[in-house]
């Protein structure tokens, strides 16, 4: 095991990245920060409702819509790509909260029933057309991009300045967007994310509040896909609620703390990835899921002390 | 060549470097300078870029042995090793998926990319009925078009070091000379197989080309992608074929889980004829059946080879 580890060199792991590759790593951590950030935000409502999971689900639902916008469009481009995957996320997001709402079936139930059946339909329907492996119709070929090349990206000019690679200005145009759903219906989506009888006898219409969230969401999603891939974002909206929520109550902090994370993480893993020369994405995940075992280990130890200690307060004499 | 940031530097200046960076390097026109730097997808490529190339490149492949295009995870160093780059050189007809549109971007931003699928005659290419304009992308396998790929190779490196455009020249034309023997060769080996016989089943439809160049009949179970699985109905429809034609042996691929194959193989009694390599090739050195299979003209002989003598 040890010997399959490259050996460390503080040179190149830390040193060189932000010299000699610079324009690269800039970028590249831009990125990170920013995809962690715009799912973090509304992961903090999804952790709040349960539904964490809806970043796997539209993941694995995006497939039908693929497959549909390739034969209505015959074309494998991203911008059709792009429409058949927001067009499946708004479904499979609509079909979840049908089927919440109308049964007795719970929103982790509804979740699986909705994305199993989406997917399978995607699977079926790509079985039938038969393109003699001409066409690889699945989202790791034609929508998810990739964060190690995001600064390749020749950068987009306005008023004759560079400002950046496309790809990280739209995902900067997201999170923008995630920050102005968090602010705006912040109370809102806090009284109905926390207690959806208590919104309706104020009068806010918890329905309306959940599907404009459940739409930027989807937005959110399939964008951030587009930029950089599904195992980011599926992990980047739960692991820094759950970290932020492992140490703090107050929404506020948390959505302080979950910018932290992803700042964080984007960066030690940036660091590992250079090291192992692993994927950049999966470098950021681990490393955004060992801090939240970190806080998890510091959070419950000292309950734990708290707990063995009670008459130790007693003993502490006022002051 | 180290840089050294301030802390304090501003945005302005951060994007202009960035800008800089990817700005063309300019040739030098001389002889004795350092070689070029090439990056590339596939082996497959990266094998000819260094016959052409010869002594004035350095070839650093970013799929190695063994990894499938559609699979493969770019790490950081990859994306240093592509901006560092004096060219690049890429298969094209959508094999590298969404990178295929990065470099599109690259090219058009002035940086030296090239798809070395762009000299191959269109008429020759593949593309599904209901689908027109989506090209099969598996040339390689029949020589004489991976042939054609090679006066791309030449303009990419003679772009990129215009003092060395006669050996480039000269390099390519014997590299065409080489891949037509190879093709010939291919073609006889191929012959020593009764018609009837040429019936070959793999795991995915990479073999289109192959089978068209040298005769035979192509049955892939996997269809559509390397990621997708295998129908219930396909795998009954080639255990029929397959008894039908009375075939010897069916094949799996370095690049694809065999279970789906070797279920087939068992189910309609035959053996597993062998592994061919289809998407990458072996590792530099990788001797087989006596061929190198690190190599383009030893991954095409070693895979003829075993074909045709499991069918024969």
């Amino acid at each position: 095991m040890i010997t399959m580890l490259p050996s460390f060199d503080l040179q190149r792991v830390f040193i060189e990245p932000w010299t000699t590759g610079f324009p690269i790593t800039i970028w590249i951590v831009v990125m990170g920060i920013l995809v962690g950030t715009a799912c973090g935000w509304v992961g903090n409502y999804l952790l709040l409702r349960g539904m964490v999971l809806i970043g796997d689900a539209i993941s694995h639902s995006i497939l039908p819509g693929l497959v549909i916008a390739f034969v209505v469009f015959n074309s494998t481009h991203t911008i059709a790509m792009f429409a058949g995957a927001l067009a499946a996320g708004v479904t499979t997001i609509t079909l979840i909260e049908f089927i919440h709402k109308r049964s007795r079936i719970k929103v982790d139930a509804a979740i699986c029933i909705v994305f199993t059946t989406l997917f399978a339909f995607g699977v079926v329907i790509t079985q039938m057309l038969n393109t003699g492996g001409a066409v690889h119709i699945d989202a790791e070929c034609i929508l998810y991009g990739e964060i190690a090349f995001v600064a390749l990206e020749p950068p987009v000019h306005l008023a004759g300045m560079a400002l950046g690679p496309a790809s990280v200005l739209r995902m900067a145009v997201i999170s923008l967007v995630s920050l102005l759903v968090v602010m705006i219906f912040y109370k809102e989506l806090l009284i109905t994310s926390f207690d959806a009888a208590l919104s309706k006898s104020m009068g806010i219409r918890a329905n309306v509040w959940h599907y404009g969230l459940m739409l930027a969401l989807s937005l959110i999603v399939v964008s951030a896909f587009e930029a950089v891939g599904a195992i980011m974002v599926v992990a980047m909206l739960i692991v820094p609620p759950m970290f932020a929520a492992q140490l703090s109550r107050r929404l506020p902090i948390r959505f302080l703390l979950t910018f932290l994370h992803s700042c964080a993480s984007a960066l030690l893993g940036y660091h590992l990835s250079v090291w192992l020369d692993c994927s950049v994405a999966g470098a950021m995940v681990v490393m955004g899921s060992l801090l939240y075992v970190i806080a998890w280990g510091m959070t419950s130890g000292s309950r734990i002390i708290k707990r063995w200690a009670p008459h130790q307060q007693e003993i502490v004499p006022q002051s | 060549m180290t840089r050294y940031f301030p802390p304090q530097v501003t945005l302005r200046a951060l994007l202009l470097l960035l800008l800089i960076a990817l700005l063309p390097v300019p040739t030098v026109a001389d002889p004795n300078s350092p070689p070029i730097k090439v990056a590339t997808t596939i082996g497959m490529v990266a094998d000819l870029v260094k016959q052409v190339g010869g002594e004035r490149v350095v070839v650093d492949t970013l799929m190695g042995p063994g990894v499938d295009p559609h699979l493969y995870k770019p790490t950081a160093h990859d994306a240093s090793r592509l901006a560092s780059a004096d060219v690049i050189f890429y298969s094209g007809l959508m094999l590298e998926g969404r990178m295929g549109d990065l470099f599109e971007r690259l090219s058009s931003a002035g940086k030296k990319t090239y798809a070395t699928s762009d000299s191959v005659d269109r008429s020759l290419l593949q593309q599904p009925a209901q689908f027109q304009g989506h090209y099969d992308p598996h040339i390689w396998f029949d020589v004489s078009m991976w042939a054609q790929t090679v006066p791309t190779i030449v303009k990419g490196l003679s772009e990129a070091d215009p003092a060395s455009k006669a050996t480039f020249e000269k390099n390519g034309a014997a590299l065409q000379a080489k891949l037509k023997e190879i093709h010939e060769w291919c073609r006889k080996k191929a012959e020593e197989l009764p018609r009837e016989k040429r019936i070959l089943v793999t795991s995915h439809d990479a073999y289109n080309y192959f089978g068209r160049a040298y005769g035979f009949k192509v049955v892939g179970l996997q269809g559509v992608s390397t990621v997708s699985e295998a129908g219930l109905a396909d795998m009954t429809a080639l255990v029929d074929l397959i008894q039908k034609e009375k075939v010897k042996a069916i094949f799996v691929e370095s690049s694809v889980n065999p279970a789906a194959i070797r279920r087939v193989a068992k189910d309609a009694g035959v053996s597993v004829g062998g592994e061919l390599f289809s998407d990458a090739m072996g590792a530099p050195g990788a001797m087989r059946e006596g061929f190198d299979t690190g190599t383009y003209e030893g991954m095409v002989k070693h895979n003829l080879t075993i074909i045709v003598e499991a069918l024969r």
